[in-house]
C-alpha cells in the first residue's frame, strides 16, 4: 500500500501541476505503465487546476493498493454552487487570467470523468472533495515502495 | 522525418540544451488550450506520443506542464513568442524540448502536413 498527500495552492499558475508531477513520478517508480500513467496524470492535472483555478487551496491524497489508484481531491471552498452545470462541457466560470493560462475551456471535470473509472464529487460551501478510482488495466502494480 | 530534419526544413529555433535531434516525428497536434490536449491525447498509443509534436502559441509552464502529463518530449511555440526563463528551466529539468518558430500555428501546421506529418486521430466526440 501506498498513500502521499501533495499540496495545492491556489492562484499560483507557476507551481500548478506540481502535485500532478509528483503523482506521475510516483506511478512510473512504482512501474505502472506509461498509458496508465498518463490517463491517470491527466485527470490529476485537470483535477489540480481546478483547485489552483477555483478554490482558495487544497491537496490532493493518492492511495495506491491491489492495482487500484485512488486521487482524492480535498480544498477549502467556496465550492460548486451547481454541480451538474459545472459538469456540463464547454461550462465555465474561469476568469481571463486562467484562459491566458490555457485553461478555463469548461471541458476539466467532464475531461475527468473520461480518464477516471469512477468520479465521485460533492461540493459545499466550506469545500469540495473529488474522489476518483483508477483500476489499472493489465496491470500487476508493484506497490513495496515505501510510504 | 527526424526532429533535426525538422528543424533544419522549417528553421525552427530550439531554446532548450536536450539532444534529441535523431528523434523520429510523424504526428503533430496543435492547441492553445490545454484540456483539448488532454483530453485527445490521453488515450494516444505510446508508440504514437513518441513520435509527436505538441504546437502551441501558449507559452506559460502549463504547455510544458501538459506535454510532460502526456509524456510528450516536444512542444513547438509559434508566432515566435518567448517563453520566460523559468518556463525553459521547467521544459529542461523534465527532459522536454522546445522549439520556437516565427510562423503562425495554421501556417507552421500547413507546412508539416504538406511534408507528410500527420493528425491525431480519436473517437470522442463532445
Amino acid at each position: 500500500m501506498v498513500n502521499k498527500q501533495y499540496q495545492i495552492i491556489a492562484k499560483n499558475y507557476d507551481l500548478a501541476g506540481r502535485a500532478s508531477s509528483a503523482v506521475k513520478q510516483l506511478l512510473k517508480e512504482l512501474g505502472i505503465s506509461r498509458q496508465e500513467i498518463k490517463r491517470i496524470c491527466s485527470a490529476s492535472y485537470e483535477a489540480e487546476i481546478n483547485v489552483v483555478i477555483h478554490s482558495f487551496g487544497g491537496y490532493v491524497d493518492i492511495y495506491l493498493e491491489n492495482n487500484v489508484v485512488q486521487l482524492n481531491f480535498f480544498d477549502d471552498g467556496p465550492g460548486i454552487k451547481n454541480i451538474e452545470l459545472a459538469m456540463t462541457d464547454g461550462y465555465s466560470t474561469a476568469t481571463q487570467e486562467d484562459h491566458r493560462n490555457g485553461f478555463g475551456a469548461g471541458l476539466g471535470l467532464s475531461n475527468i470523468k473520461r480518464c477516471s473509472d469512477e468520479m465521485i464529487l460533492t461540493s459545499s460551501c466550506e469545500g469540495t472533495t473529488l474522489k476518483l478510482t483508477f483500476y489499472l488495466r493489465g496491470e500487476t502494480c508493484t506497490t513495496s515502495k515505501k510510504s | 522525418m527526424t526532429l533535426n530534419a525538422l528543424i533544419k526544413d522549417f528553421g525552427l529555433k530550439q531554446l532548450t540544451k536536450q539532444d534529441i535531434t535523431q528523434k523520429k516525428i510523424n504526428y503533430g497536434f496543435c492547441c492553445d488550450l490545454m484540456s483539448d490536449a488532454l483530453m485527445i491525447m490521453h488515450q494516444t498509443s505510446d508508440e504514437i506520443i513518441d513520435q509527436t509534436i505538441l504546437i502551441t502559441g501558449l507559452v506559460t509552464m502549463q504547455s510544458i506542464r501538459t506535454a510532460e502529463m502526456l509524456d510528450i518530449d516536444v512542444v513547438v511555440i509559434v508566432r515566435g513568442k518567448i517563453p520566460s526563463i523559468k518556463v525553459i528551466e521547467l521544459a529542461e529539468r523534465l527532459k522536454i524540448t522546445i522549439l520556437q518558430t516565427p510562423l503562425t500555428m495554421f501556417s507552421l501546421s500547413g507546412q508539416l502536413y504538406k511534408k507528410g506529418i500527420k493528425g491525431i486521430s480519436y473517437d470522442q466526440q463532445w
